[in-house]
């Protein structure tokens, strides 16, 4: 089947079978931040925003993706103040799961500009760091909400 | 390649008609999520999909009679945020707002995780104890079923093969309701226990989910409740008598004998915030995006803990 969707800014028609998940065919597509891993929706790794909304390409048919918005992290722009916060606080170490967080901290941010560290555990409780940046990652989405409010933090 | 076939019914009319001449043979599919897991694991592999996403009579939150009623498609993130649900219904949005994470909330459905009939959701129990019924569309029209008549052991439900739930009546909210989650392992994970607990035009209703295969209930027990004031003693003892009666299993989340001894704590501890023993909050849910922590004589979520190696 042909599932035409808007996929990081672009109009695509992706050639997919019905009982492929959406991660494999982004994969197929060239975009390999979104990972493989539990495959049972734990772990965050392949993490992707349908309609701005975070979901588990692993548990989301491709099908189920017809007409709507897919964003990647290759869909980010170069100016993004989220994952330039990531690398300015170092909020990884091998980085396999830092594409998941990013687009979830990009979710929770549009929802809630200025998150408490509450909050921020709460939204971000479905990613794993089996590096255990955890710290640095909280740190990294309060510097990118600074950021986004222009240096105006409540906290 | 799979020769996999996708059935995208526009209308419930043409659902309803879908459904009934493939029967079985086509496995329905709502948001998805409990279906990719069986996927992935290799325990199912559909040859034929019936997806429900492109009916839109499905989709509504609205209150009619006094009564909530969730199209069976709506997602367990709208439940969750939606401000009708929120006010008037909060220990529901509280039951549906922590479930997994985020990301599997923004997929799973309402008739989703009830057609599914995992023992371990969340949602189940609290619809249970606020009395809701499934509505299930057969060729010849439809019918109610109550929570406890839908479902029916593990991963089984009455729902027949030229049926499809369409949607999810909850009665009027009632000023008292209260879902409690224990979790043993993970932020995201599913319950260890859950205990709902609802008063109901009087009537008390307390159900136990995530313990057996299905949500428990036992009327006698909450019929204790008619025979004197719902203080610290009569929680006290209908917790006793959920705990002697319920036949816990045994799984990665906790033992039967560790099972039975946290019921007999929870359905205590919902009972007190029931009856407003022991200064805690009545009903608990989120407010402002925030989970609210008003906690003044217990805590809020037992076994919570940070997700992580």
């Amino acid at each position: 089947m042909n599932v035409a969707l808007e996929l990081n800014g672009r109009s695509v028609g992706l050639e997919c079978e019905p009982d492929e998940m959406l991660l494999a065919v982004l994969r197929r597509e060239g975009l390999r931040s979104v990972r493989a891993t539990c495959g049972i929706g734990v772990c965050g790794a392949c993490t992707v925003l349908v309609d701005g909304e975070p979901v588990s390409g692993c548990l989301m048919l491709a099908a189920l993706s017809a007409g709507r918005r897919v964003t990647t992290v290759e869909g980010l722009s170069s100016a993004d103040p989220v994952p330039r916060a990531f690398v300015e606080a170092h909020a990884y170490q091998c980085g396999w799961c830092t594409p998941g967080f990013i687009l979830t901290a990009k979710a929770l941010l549009a929802d809630n500009p200025d998150p408490s560290e509450a909050e921020i555990g709460e939204a971000l409780g479905g990613n794993l760091c089996r590096c255990g940046s955890y710290v640095e990652i909280v740190a990294a989405i309060r510097r990118a909400a600074a950021e986004l409010a222009g240096g105006a933090l409540r906290q | 390649m799979s020769a996999v076939q996708w059935l995208e019914p526009r209308s419930l009319a043409e659902a309803g008609e879908v459904r009934a001449q493939r029967g079985a043979e086509a496995t329905v599919l709502a948001g998805g999520s409990f279906l990719g897991i069986l996927m992935n694991q290799g325990f199912l592999s559909p040859t034929c999909l019936l997806s429900l996403r492109a009916v839109g009579e499905l989709r509504g939150i609205t209150v009619r009679d006094g009564e909530l009623c969730l199209g069976a498609m709506v997602t367990h993130r709208q439940v969750e945020r939606d401000e009708t649900v929120r006010r008037d219904w909060p220990a529901l949005a509280r039951a549906f707002g922590i479930v997994a994470s985020p990301r599997v909330r923004n997929q799973a459905t309402v008739g989703g995780v009830l057609a599914d009939a995992d023992y371990a959701s969340d949602p189940p129990a609290m619809l249970g104890a606020l009395g809701a019924r499934a509505v299930l569309r057969g060729p010849t029209g439809e019918r109610e079923v109550a929570i406890d008549e839908l479902i029916l052991g593990f991963y089984q439900t009455c729902i027949a093969d030229d049926e499809l739930l369409t949607e999810v009546r909850v009665p009027p909210a009632e000023p008292g309701a209260v879902y409690r989650k224990f979790r043993s392992r993970s932020s995201e994970d599913r319950p260890c226990v859950a205990v709902a607990a609802a008063r109901s035009g009087g009537a008390l209703r307390v159900v136990v989910g995530a313990c057996a295969e299905m949500p428990q209930h036992y009327p006698d027990i909450c019929a204790l409740a008619a025979e004197g004031p719902l203080d610290g003693a009569m929680a006290r003892e209908i917790a006793r008598r959920y705990a002697e009666r319920l036949q816990p299993l045994t799984d990665a989340r906790g033992s039967a004998g560790y099972r039975r001894r946290i019921v007999a704590v929870e359905v205590r501890r919902a009972l007190e915030e029931l009856g407003g023993v022991g200064g805690e909050t009545l009903v608990r849910g989120r407010q402002g995006g925030t989970l609210v922590r008003g906690r003044r004589g217990g805590t809020l979520v037992r076994g919570r803990r940070r997700a992580g190696p």
